[in-house]
């Protein structure tokens, strides 16, 4: 037997044997390639995903919700960027809460830089940033008069309608203050707060390999010397015939 | 997984979420200048409540449904602003639209959250918007050109154009103090 069909005889049978123990991965590479191409089409752009094991594994060390804030038969627990508004998720990354405060027709959060205002039914009825406040950082908020008060470094502003505020007179004002929460109230809200992983970013760590920790990436790096190998293989199967052929003409 | 290994993932993430959190502070423009230089002062905010109606019109322009049910603005002397926010590919993006007379007056980049497409910002992109109209089913009387790379950002920029427009139509349809 000829060394060049030797040659191609070898390539052949390592092409296929490469190709197919490789072709899980490479199923996968094409699919988390793919779903990370089409994030926003596919609406995961702005998804988490919750779980502790997957916190765990990222060596993100849970931070357990101690404190609520209870107001007018509204609670509002926080932890890990998130809030639990009277049993509902509220988003994520958000702030930590400062305090609680029930009013006519809404229901308002404060941060130290931010109002939440919420309905009663829990919808987000508008979000004001530090430029739509009379000052920040917000130290406290509290309720008097039906007035929102906040309470910021150089005094307290009231407002009515979260718009427009002034000066608060020193009356008055129940002050929104945390709840410690029993040992058994944490351990329930923990499961319903725990830390979440962007689906982008867990997507992204799967496809580079970052995932598997510090040797995913080099597992990555020889499954893309493989498809070298197989790429150079196949060309090499497919055209070693024809120029053969070619020659022979 | 070694305690080491958890340590570089989690650094990582913590990167990721620094990098988030210093294009946070990536403020071109605070909005209350914006407002200012508009009218040369800020006048005080008005607002828009969306209705069931209206939050469902809202919904087919950006794709999803609206993240607030009141609009805060600014109007005077027939010139209105209107200050936005959407998602480009996972950060939010403000952006401040003037509208005068239902077009576009002009646009700018407030705050750019997301680590690429900040091209955006960019007033050889920006002023494809200057004086665009909303035609039928509140799309914009022209097509905006891309940007490679910021394809995602170009797309939310659109998105919260057509809103602008939407908005200050309503606005005059249902003024509100």
């Amino acid at each position: 037997m000829s060394p060049k069909l030797l040659l191609l005889l070898f390539l052949r049978r390592w092409h296929a044997r490469i190709g197919f123990a490789a072709v899980v991965f490479f199923l996968f590479l094409a699919v988390t390639g793919f779903v990370l191409n089409h994030t926003a089409d596919l609406g995961l752009n702005t998804k988490y995903v919750h779980a502790a094991w997957l916190a765990r594994w990222y060596g993100l060390m849970p931070e357990l919700p101690r404190q609520a804030f209870r107001s007018g038969g509204h609670d509002l627990i926080a932890a890990n960027g998130r809030w639990l508004l009277d049993g509902r998720i509220s988003g994520e990354k958000l702030p930590q809460p400062v305090g609680l405060v029930d009013l006519p027709g809404m229901v308002v959060v404060a941060s130290s830089t931010s109002l939440y205002i919420y309905g009663k039914d829990g919808a987000l009825i508008d979000r004001l940033e530090s430029n739509a406040l009379p000052e920040v950082p917000v130290q406290a908020i509290g309720a008097g008069a039906q007035r929102l008060v906040l309470r910021t470094a150089s005094g307290l502003f009231e407002s009515s309608d979260a718009l427009s505020w002034k000066p608060s007179p020193r009356g008055a004002t129940a002050w929104s203050a945390p709840a410690e929460l029993s040992p058994a109230e944490r351990e329930k809200y923990a499961g319903l707060l725990d830390a979440g992983i962007s689906v982008q970013q867990l997507l992204l760590d799967l496809h580079s390999g970052r995932f598997a920790g510090r040797y995913g990436p080099l597992a990555v790096d020889l499954l893309a010397v493989l498809l070298t190998v197989l790429s150079l293989s196949g060309a090499w199967l497919f055209l070693k015939p024809r120029h053969r052929r070619w020659e022979r003409h | 997984m070694s305690s080491r290994t958890r340590r570089s993932l989690a650094l990582f993430t913590l990167m990721l979420g620094a990098a988030s959190g210093y294009a946070r502070g990536e403020v071109y423009q605070e909005p209350d200048t914006f407002i200012a230089e508009v009218f040369g002062s800020k006048p005080a905010p008005k607002v828009l409540w969306l209705t069931k109606d209206t939050q469902a019109q809202v919904g087919a322009i950006l794709g999803h449904a609206p993240a607030q049910l009141r609009q805060r603005y600014w109007s005077e002397g027939g010139k209105s602003v209107w200050i936005l926010e959407e998602t480009g590919k996972e950060e939010l993006i403000t952006a401040g639209f003037v509208v005068v007379d239902g077009r576009i007056d002009h646009v700018r980049v407030l705050v750019y959250r997301e680590s690429r497409g900040q091209e955006v910002r960019q007033s050889s992109f920006l002023k494809q918007f200057k004086d665009a109209k909303l035609v039928r089913d509140n799309r914009l009387d022209r097509d905006v050109d891309g940007i490679v790379g910021a394809t995602l950002s170009v797309g939310a920029m659109e998105r919260m154009a057509r809103l602008a427009l939407f908005f200050e139509r309503l606005s005059h349809d249902n003024p509100a103090g």
